[in-house]
């Protein structure tokens, strides 16, 4: 049915009457009679779908000018970007988290976002059902609903005005990101500048973290945070013989068996024989597709046949050998496969201390049946963060940050164990054994009481990458496929 | 400045109403509106002006 002009401008009277007397008026009897007062991005949504309000009024009176139609549809799309950008910040918090008052259970930044793609909607629908218009010639009277509309909306708007005065101040004030509630008495208003700080403008914010790289780190453990660490000489130097298909980025050994696992930059991921030069079994992971696999940093054997491999996003790999692999089912995770690998789970752990951190080293401790990853530090989070994962169901059961013991001294009181860049660790004996690859420096951390027991520097190592245990020596492998044997300190 | 923008929007809106023939300041007061709205959303999420997700 086409839309004649008269048609469209009773609609648009009834749009402004429902949009102004629904979500912007009800917004204001809600900071009259809850006390909600929005925060600077709510004023701005508020006042993106007044203005949308305010062109319909422009069309109302003078017809569907292109620029009024090119308004609406520029608000339209800033006010789903304002919508996103607010809704992004608590969508993803547990039950009955959000921010401030909810609307049929719906929060007020998710209704900004569901308005603007409404008024998009409805523009479309209305230009496609519109009659071709001759341009108008003037202002037109509009009819008993568009005076209606003209109006509730001057009256709305000078009541958000005023509350817009009591909660945000005149100018040169502005809203502020956490508003206190909206009072009457001019004692309890708060005008302030808290938005403009801090100065910095960023894109990402605290997402902006850029990938680790641990072959930038200084090797030089006389300059570590740490004091006085006391030397573990490499007693001899071992290979990796075996043919991989990239820089060897992590390793593991099993106890019983006697094997090594061996993850390499290029997704490899290699069960090696005793004595790291026959491979067993080898598989190349697909990066893509379900669970996004960034380069692999860490490998342990997680009990009985199953190995484990995490890449430096926290997604993880749980794989398993079995004779004779089901070729159609493995095709879709392995580029590449012996035939006799299966995956067994793929997902990503979650973490809070170690939320926008990358890992570069896996463990498994066989007494709490967890993994344990350690955080590697960033210019937004200086942390070391131990994160530990029930085998059972691969939720985080615990996260701490080791705290000195007294034997420990740092170098001076602004540096901080942090600047660790851990890039492999075994568990044994109840210890965490952690190499950093800054420094060059082996961490103890006890993990029962949570402490950092001891420290030792270990020169002479390059790009170390993974750390494994062998009887009474750690076994730390380089990215150039050389093993450093030590003996384990007992302390 | 929320403020400001509130009386600039109900300014324009009483110029459509009672002044028809003023178009061309009602619909600068419009773009203005749009332009300081813009800078308000703007200044409350410059320190991350992407939502804080995965993209």
């Amino acid at each position: 049915m086409p839309l004649s002009e008269e048609r469209l401008r009773a609609i648009l009277a009834w749009v402004v009457i429902v949009l102004v007397g629904g979500p912007v008026a009800s917004a204001v009897l809600l900071g009259v009679l809850e006390g909600d007062s929005p925060c600077i991005l709510c004023w701005a949504e508020r006042t993106s779908m007044v203005l949308i309000a305010l062109c319909a009024l422009f069309v109302i009176r003078y017809g569907p000018r292109p620029r009024y139609i090119g308004v609406v549809v520029l608000l339209g799309v800033w006010g789903v970007y304002m919508g996103l950008r607010h809704s992004a910040l608590h969508l993803a918090r547990d039950l009955g988290q959000g921010f401030s008052a909810a609307i049929f259970g719906v929060h007020t930044y998710v209704w900004a976002l569901v308005i603007h793609v409404t008024v998009l909607a409805v523009i479309g629908a209305l230009l496609l059902f519109m009659r071709e218009i001759a341009p108008a010639e003037g202002p037109r009277l509009p009819s008993r609903a568009g005076r209606f509309a003209m109006g509730l909306f001057v009256v709305v708007i000078a009541a958000n005005a005023l509350q817009a005065f009591a909660s945000t101040g005149p100018p040169p004030f502005f809203g502020q990101g956490d508003p206190v509630r909206l009072s009457l008495n001019p004692r309890h208003w708060v005008w302030s500048f808290e938005e403009l700080e801090p100065y910095h403008i960023s894109l990402r914010g605290s997402w902006t973290i850029p990938v680790p790289n641990p072959a930038a780190a200084d090797p030089d453990p006389a300059h570590g945070p740490l004091a006085g660490l006391p030397a573990l000489a490499v007693t001899s130097w071992e290979r990796v013989g075996a043919p991989l298909n990239g820089a060897l980025s992590g390793l593991a050994r099993d106890s019983a068996t006697r094997r090594f696992l061996a993850v390499t930059d290029h997704y490899g991921v290699y069960l090696l024989d005793s004595t790291l030069t026959h491979v067993l079994h080898h598989v190349v992971l697909d990066k893509g597709f379900s669970v996004d696999l960034t380069p692999l940093a860490g490998a342990a054997f997680v009990g009985g046949d199953t190995l484990a491999v995490l890449s430096t996003n926290k997604s993880y790999a749980l794989l398993t050998s079995v004779p004779h692999a089901d070729e159609r089912a493995e095709w879709r995770h392995f580029l590449e496969t012996d035939g006799q690998v299966s995956e067994v789970a793929l997902g990503r752990f979650q973490t809070v201390r170690a939320h926008q951190m990358y890992v570069l080293s896996l463990a498994f401790d066989p007494a709490a049946q967890e993994l344990i990853a350690v955080s590697v530090p960033n210019p937004r989070h200086h942390q070391l963060v131990v994160s530990r994962f029930a085998r059972k169901d691969l939720t985080l059961s615990s996260e701490f940050e080791p705290q000195l013991t007294a034997g420990l001294t740092l170098r001076s009181p602004d540096r901080t164990p942090a600047e660790y860049v851990v890039t492999g660790a075994v568990v044994t004996d109840g210890r965490l054994y952690a190499i950093s690859a800054a420094y060059s420096t082996l961490l103890v951390v006890d993990l029962k009481d949570r402490t950092l027991q001891a420290a030792y520097a270990v020169p002479g190592l390059a790009h170390p990458v993974g750390l494994a245990a062998r009887g009474a020596d750690l076994l730390v492998a380089q990215a150039d496929g050389r093993i450093a044997v030590l003996a384990r300190p007992v302390r | 400045m929320e403020f400001l923008n509130f009386l600039l929007i109900v300014w324009a809106a009483w110029l459509v109403w009672r002044r028809p023939e003023r178009e061309r300041l009602a619909f600068r007061l419009l773009v203005i509106s749009c332009l300081l709205m813009a800078l308000c959303f703007f200044i409350g999420s410059h320190g991350s002006l992407v939502p804080g997700v995965n993209l």
